[in-house]
């Protein structure tokens, strides 16, 4: 018997001990939507039926913590995040493995993201700094504490649009639901409870530092790639529109004809590589926004 | 008797994995608006009052299965009295995908049946 939602819920936590973070918070939410709706209607049919009465038939039907778990686990090992290659690389030579990378889609959603992510950073860090500073402004006032309030809650609905992308293009699996606050508290409790959680900081350090982050992600990518694109096309484009290879200041340097093949040579190997770093920070990318934006379970490893 | 129920248990859990998808897939193209959860479960038993095929909250992840795929397509309201609701809609593919998956179904019922029936002429 389940004394009320709460403690079907912490058990159905227990039960995912280990399970990636984003898959237990679907899980709960999904378990809590289900739960309350079907314990206000039973309230609504019995008003005086105790909440360990109504849940009992509830949970029958709705299934045991171990049982959903199960299902979940189940589910979840068929679902692979969006674009993540599910094909098993075999070993190959140095250079397939380096070539490769033309024919990987996560390295060229990784592009994608890290590309647009001083726009997305800019509008993500403009918002927390701007609302943030407009809640300060207003806190001694009538209209602060809501204002706060909805603040607060339009940096967790910013985190789920994010994590959204970064599971999209980064394949790192983050929740695909918002995080449920329990209903009937009052306002200042909400608002306690979300100062206090320290999921809401870290979801405003993160918002913070995605601009600077985006700033150096985009230019840094759009530099290599340019290069790459600059030295490939040099043989051809460089006689005909007169270019330097390189351009210091005054100084302009070409390099003599014979060496134009070792030039498209290097912008090709500096493009492979650059699709690389894109793969390889598009990573680490996701896993600071799964460590920033989603709830940590105890002892969860993943 | 035990072994029998486990076994039988064992069977219809892994009928479940394959018609939970068709049964969700039918159930969101008759739906005239988008669904949630709790919605759908309750549609589900009201046709399944003798014999419950699987937990309701195993239908859960299989509508998040299905929206992985493109079947289905999602969106999240908030409730009045509750938490937020996500709810579920299927897409042209899903009902394209619907309509492959019936052929398939039909054709799987008819042979086993004329399998359990001992024709031979299969």
């Amino acid at each position: 018997m389940f004394e009320g939602v709460d403690v079907y819920l912490d058990q159905l936590r227990q039960e995912l001990k280990g399970c990636d973070s984003a898959l237990i918070q679907d899980a709960l939410s999904d378990a809590e939507e289900f739960l309350r709706t079907a314990l206000t209607n039973a309230k609504n049919v019995n008003p005086n039926i105790s909440e360990e009465e109504a849940l009992a038939p509830i949970i029958d039907k709705y299934g045991s913590p171990d049982e959903i778990a199960s299902a979940y686990r189940e589910i979840e090992s068929r679902i692979s995040p969006s674009l993540t290659s599910t094909v098993p690389q075999r070993d190959r030579s140095p250079l397939i493995k380096l070539l490769r990378i033309y024919g990987d889609s996560q390295a060229w959603a990784a592009v994608l993201y890290l590309v647009f992510s001083v726009v997305t950073g800019s509008i993500f860090g403009l918002w927390a700094l701007l609302g943030a500073g407009l809640s300060l402004c207003t806190i001694f006032l009538i209209i602060g504490l809501p204002l706060l309030g909805l603040y607060l809650f339009s940096l967790r609905g910013i985190a789920l649009i994010e994590g959204r992308i970064v599971e999209a293009l980064l394949g790192i699996r983050m929740p695909r639901k918002p995080i449920f606050i329990q209903k009937g508290l009052s306002l200042s409790k909400k608002l306690r409870l979300l100062l206090t959680e320290s999921l809401t900081w870290k979801t405003f350090i993160y918002l913070v530092t995605r601009f600077p982050l985006g700033l150096v992600y985009s230019l840094g990518l759009l530099i290599l790639m340019a290069f790459a694109v600059k030295f490939i096309t040099y043989p051809v484009l460089g006689p005909v529109f007169d270019r330097a290879l390189i351009t210091l200041g005054e100084q302009k340097y070409y390099i003599v004809i014979f060496l134009y093949p070792v030039v498209s040579l290097a912008g090709f190997l500096l493009l492979t590589l650059t699709l690389h770093l894109a793969k390889f920070v598009g990573k680490q990318h996701g896993r600071y926004a799964k460590f920033m934006l989603v709830r940590k379970e105890p002892d969860n490893d993943q | 008797m035990n072994l029998i129920s486990e076994t039988s248990k064992k069977f219809q859990k892994e009928l479940n994995s394959g018609t939970a998808s068709l049964v969700l897939l039918g159930v969101l193209d008759r739906a005239k608006e988008s669904m949630y959860g709790y919605q759908i479960a309750k549609l589900i038993e009201a046709h399944d009052e003798s014999v419950q095929m699987m937990k309701q909250g195993a239908l859960y992840p299989v509508l998040r299965s299905l929206e992985n795929s493109g079947l289905l397509e999602s969106h999240v309201d908030p409730s009045v009295s509750g938490p937020p609701r996500r709810y579920y809609k299927i897409t042209k593919s899903g009902h394209d995908t619907l309509k492959a998956w019936i052929q398939i179904w039909d054709q799987t019922k008819a042979f086993v049946d004329t399998i359990l029936e001992g024709n031979e002429n299969v």
